[in-house]
């Protein structure tokens, strides 16, 4: 799985430290001095794409639900969570993930849903994403391992969409 | 935050070495190996050139933390490895807020309770920041990590988690990006970005975005990676990896999970090992279940052992020493969950990846080992036997005292606190267990116990409570041995672990 890729990534690297000679040479006696400045922070990292879009699933381009169906599309992280009370109705694809591994605090979740029309064929993806650890999103009371999400249906395919897929491309547990 | 003088430094080695006597003594008939004898403490303290630094932390491992297991596994008069360790102070572990400056700046502005993050880079990089950053300051500026200074500097670097080895902690030292949560296997904005800090969002092509498992895989920081979290990897970053001359055991590209054997023959200089799709295994479930899959997973006392046999071999070329990392992350995860039996056998496994770390240390000769933690977890306390807590009682205690008004206080409580009995039903490890709302203590039996007393009864004498199911900001126990530990032999910051480390490597000023 991998979002879709650009440029090569190239970086620049201002700080070297918490003041300027720090990650330079040694003055501790004994030690062989240093050339200082020398590459710390790797400023490139070989064969490494940007990414240019959001996460995909290639389980969602592959699936061909049949009509009525909300199928589980294959991730990276299946084995940590269930989905559970997955519902189509004309605007939205609902359920809930429940986070069955290593379950403290849920820090990010992003759940992809593909539509698709009666013959199977994806017309459109969208996501739901999770407000994360910094944000503070107010779901005080939710248990952290149960996440209750729900993806709209793009607004110019509701008319065909009959299944949809769903699948979890991102999930970072405490 | 400066560090004592050199004098000062040699006056509190007498100390040291004192209470490194005292400790050996206690725990001649304790489990565990033996302490170093009196006469070596000095020998330990350290004259010798330091090649080698040894860092391990459990995660979340407070100092009750310590005690606890101590009891529970040798008795209150006995001593874990890393107590034995002669060297012995306190931690200060606060974060700052997004946009901080360091401490002393006009615009500091501290965050009392910090998280693996925070804590980690200020340990690796020196710098306060705010939680969930990695290897940046709060400002989101990029600050060199003491791996990436050893490695430049021609030292051989391991890494080494229980957890997924994106996750907080052994990132901190490998990676920089503005949000923990950016682990991987790919980008996205809500995982990866902060605006609150940058903000406008950073080019994808920053590496402050950049997931840290794409960064791992291809900055060679790390010479031996072992530890979870292999789907956080892919075939593309497999392929970067085996293209920097890494013997990569198992394989993210079908993510086939590395095994014990695998471990067990690794040989090249750089090791990329995973052994669990996600975080490792706990080890009471190991423990119960050896037949699983699971149970094959190896121990952190076992990958340290490989880590130290793999960095220490002496190879064609410079070898200037290492720089490895321990973490103990299952003592945080476990804490969170509030489970005490869980969380107790995590220490003991922690513990015993000391025991082969001072081991080392003890034949080298010129290994610094210290042992810490990033933050307490989850207020965990003992209890004295047959008593209960706050969260069991129906109000706080009584805070009127009828013979001396002086000590009264507000808002007024005369009615002592009574055990709520729907509050607390019984052990949760024992006769409470079937009730997910109790807020009662686990029991445990410590080799102090009669051979008839079993866990979760209220015989038992290890009565053992958490506060919240979140970190609390309480300073942290830190131990060493070997030469250079004096200098934790104190109350010190996190950030002064860099200075610590950095010095004894000669990678700093």
């Amino acid at each position: 799985m991998a979002a879709a890729a650009g440029a090569a990534i190239t970086f620049v690297v201002g700080q070297q430290g918490r003041d300027p000679d720090r990650g330079s040479a040694s003055p501790a006696a004994g030690s062989t001095p240093k050339v200082p400045g020398g590459p710390v922070v790797k400023r490139s990292l070989p064969g490494l794409a940007a990414p240019t879009g959001e996460p995909v699933l290639p389980s969602i381009t592959a699936a061909h639900p049949a009509p009525g169906a909300v199928v589980v599309a294959e991730g990276p992280f299946d084995d940590r969570f269930t989905l559970t009370r997955l519902r189509l109705d004309r605007t939205r694809v609902t359920g809930v993930v429940t986070v069955t591994s290593d379950v403290s605090e849920l820090l990010e979740l992003q759940v992809l849903a593909g539509f698709y029309d009666r013959r199977g064929r994806l017309l459109g993806t969208n996501r739901y994403v999770r407000p994360g650890h910094a944000h503070h999103d107010g779901q005080a009371g939710a248990a952290p391992e149960v996440a209750p999400f729900s993806v709209a249906v793009p607004r110019g395919l509701r008319a065909r969409v009959v299944s949809a897929a769903v699948g979890v491309p991102v999930l970072v547990n405490e | 935050m400066p560090l004592p003088t050199r004098a000062g430094a040699a006056a509190l080695l007498v100390v040291a070495g004192l209470a490194g006597s005292a400790a050996a003594s206690a725990a001649s008939t304790s489990a565990g190996t033996r302490a170093a004898a009196p006469g070596s403490v000095a020998t330990a303290e350290g004259h010798g050139h330091i090649r080698n630094v040894i860092y391990l932390l459990g995660d979340g491992m407070g100092r009750t933390h310590v005690t606890a297991a101590r009891d529970r596994f040798h008795g209150v008069s006995g001593r874990l490895n890393m107590e034995r360790l002669p060297a012995v102070g306190q931690v200060a572990t606060y974060a700052v807020q997004p946009g901080s400056g360091q401490p002393g700046a006009a615009d500091f502005d501290p965050e009392p309770v910090t998280d693996s993050a925070s804590s980690a880079t200020a340990w690796a990089s020196g710098v306060k920041t705010y939680n969930a950053a990695l290897g940046i300051d709060a400002k989101g500026r990029i600050k060199p990590t003491l791996m990436e200074l050893a490695k430049r500097d021609g030292y051989r670097t391991g890494n080494v988690s229980t957890a997924e080895i994106t996750d907080a902690t052994p990132a901190a030292q490998a990676s920089h990006v503005l949000a923990r949560g950016c682990q991987g296997p790919t980008y996205s904005a809500a995982s990866c970005q902060n605006t609150e800090v940058t903000g406008t969002p950073l080019p994808t092509s920053d590496l402050r975005v950049t997931p840290v498992a794409d960064q791992m895989a291809r900055n060679g920081t790390a010479d031996v990676i072992l530890g979870g979290g292999l789907a956080r990897f892919d075939a593309a970053d497999e392929q970067a990896l085996r293209g920097q001359g890494y013997q990569i055991l198992g394989s993210p590209a079908t993510q086939t999970v590395a095994t014990e054997e695998d471990l067990a023959d690794a040989r090249r200089r750089k090791v990329f090992g995973l052994f669990n799709t996600g975080n490792l295994t706990i080890e009471k479930y190991k423990r119960e279940n050896p037949g699983s899959t699971q149970a094959k997973e190896p121990t952190l006392p076992r990958m340290t052992r490989k880590a130290i046999s793999l960095l220490s071999t002496k190879r064609a070329g410079s070898h200037r020493g290492f720089y490895l990392q321990v973490e103990g992350a299952l003592i945080d995860k476990r804490s969170h969950a509030n489970d005490a039996a869980q969380t107790l056998e995590e220490i003991r496994a922690f513990d015993r990846a000391v025991r082969v770390a001072v081991n080392f240390a003890r034949k080298d000769g010129h290994t610094l080992v210290i042992v810490t933690a990033d933050h307490e977890c989850a207020g965990f306390s003992i209890i004295e036997k047959g008593t209960f807590t706050n969260a069991e009682a129906g109000t706080p205690p009584r805070n009127v005292d009828p013979s001396n008004p002086a000590n009264n206080s507000t808002p007024t409580r005369s009615a002592n606190n009574k055990l709520d009995p729907l509050r607390s039903t019984g052990p949760i490890n024992g006769s409470g267990a079937a009730d997910p709302k109790s807020f009662a203590p686990a029991t445990f039996r410590t080799p102090d116990d009669p051979e008839s007393v079993r866990d979760g009864s209220p015989d038992a004498s290890l009565w053992l409570s958490y506060l919240s199911g979140n970190h609390t900001g309480e300073d942290v126990p830190v131990f060493g041995y070997g030469p250079g530990s004096r200098g934790v032999d104190r109350s010190i910051d996190n950030t002064d672990l860099f200075d610590v480390m950095g010095r004894a490597l000669r990678v700093t000023r």
